[in-house]
């Protein structure tokens, strides 16, 4: 089994890497500390399974394995992440991931995680999948799920969370490899979108909707 | 040989320290925990030579279990671990006794520069935050590093 991990904290990817090199015949074909570099990674290396954080800098997990899962539809996503949420449930269900182990979860839910995924078989500690069905129940994520995602194209999306970054156009431009015209119209299309005025309220809505955190 | 004790409630967390420590010639695992109320317990029971601890956990946390461990040894040496980049963590954190601030997104030569600042007697704060803010903190409390490590190149 071959696996790709993406964390953007150098002690979580050891850790990472030393609880899974444990399993005979696994293997850790890359590592990524952004959601950009793990797409890239893993379109070279085509793993079989990708063990992502959420929250990275230029591209956040949900984002990248979005792209990973429609480049790479072979290969399965764990998220591997210090939050629990329902609306964070809906994204993942929406992205095409099919495994979600909290940090706090133990080392065993992950080997397990992996394992199953390997199999491509869905995999979900209790916790998460309590709160699943909690968040199934109510109408409230659904909601928030609609405005966070409703509104926006992925592209889109990755460009919020630059900017909200505190990228410029022409940062922005390079990171897509688009022309800066490029970016200024993706972002004056996102700001009438939304509906926003300032890159103020677009961190502001970047992290309402989880594309960044703070 | 330094003796280590990591103490964070994420066990993934604790693996990837403890391989990181292992690799680094004169550093070695003295003990692992998961709480605070664990790390006081185990401190007294394994006597390490610092302790590396997260500050958010179940419990009492980092910051309360820097506070106990030192009232009982006020020697103790504790580098914090933290997610939280904010100057005013750092006061807090300095304040209940810890002799170093370092990051979560620091990486791993910054982790083990930071346990060998402190290991050494000095006062140790990650090079992401504002260093005159850092040594303005120093000052103010009086945490006079013996060997003058200067908050420019990372340390306070």
């Amino acid at each position: 089994m071959r696996i790709l991990i993406a964390d953007d904290h150098d002690v979580v990817r050891a850790g990472l890497k030393q609880l899974l090199l444990e399993r005979k015949g696994w293997e850790v074909c890359g590592e990524a500390s952004t959601g950009r570099q793990a797409v890239a990674l893993a379109q070279d290396t085509k793993p079989d399974v990708v063990v992502m954080d959420i929250a990275m800098p230029e591209l956040n997990g949900l984002e990248a394995a979005r792209q990973i899962r429609k480049s790479l539809p072979k290969t399965e996503i764990v998220i591997l992440t210090l939050h629990l949420s329902d609306q964070l449930a809906y994204e993942i269900i929406d992205a095409g991931i099919r495994g979600y182990v909290l940090k706090s979860d133990c080392n065993h839910d992950l080997v397990n995680a992996v394992e199953a995924l390997g199999m491509h078989r869905p995999f979900f500690t209790a916790k998460v999948s309590e709160m699943m069905m909690e968040g199934l129940r109510g109408e409230k994520p659904r909601e928030l799920h609609n405005e966070a995602r409703g509104r926006l194209t992925g592209r889109q999306r990755e460009i919020v969370q630059l900017l909200a970054e505190g990228k410029t156009s022409k940062e922005v431009a390079v990171a897509l490899n688009i022309s800066v015209k490029t970016a200024e119209t993706h972002r004056a299309n996102i700001m009438r979108r939304l509906e926003l005025h300032s890159v103020s309220e677009l961190v502001r809505y970047a992290v309402k909707n989880q594309i960044i955190e703070v | 040989m330094n003796r280590v004790l990591v103490v964070d409630d994420h066990a993934v967390l604790r693996r990837g320290i403890q391989s990181i420590v292992r690799a680094w010639p004169g550093w070695e695992i003295a003990g692992e925990a998961g709480s605070g109320e664990e790390a006081v317990r185990l401190n007294s029971l394994l006597k390490p030579d610092i302790i590396l601890m997260d500050i958010s956990m179940p419990g009492i946390g980092g910051l309360e279990a820097t506070k106990l461990i030192c009232q009982q040894q006020p020697e103790a040496k504790i580098l914090l671990l933290t997610l939280h980049d904010s100057i005013e963590w750092v006061r807090t954190a300095f304040q209940a006794g810890a002799r170093g601030y370092l990051l979560k997104s620091d990486t791993e030569a910054e982790l083990m520069r930071a346990l060998e600042t402190v290991a050494a007697n000095r006062v140790y704060a990650s090079p992401r935050l504002d260093s005159a803010r850092i040594k303005s903190i120093v000052n103010d409390l009086g945490l006079v590093a013996p060997t003058g490590m200067l908050p420019s190149d990372g340390a306070a």
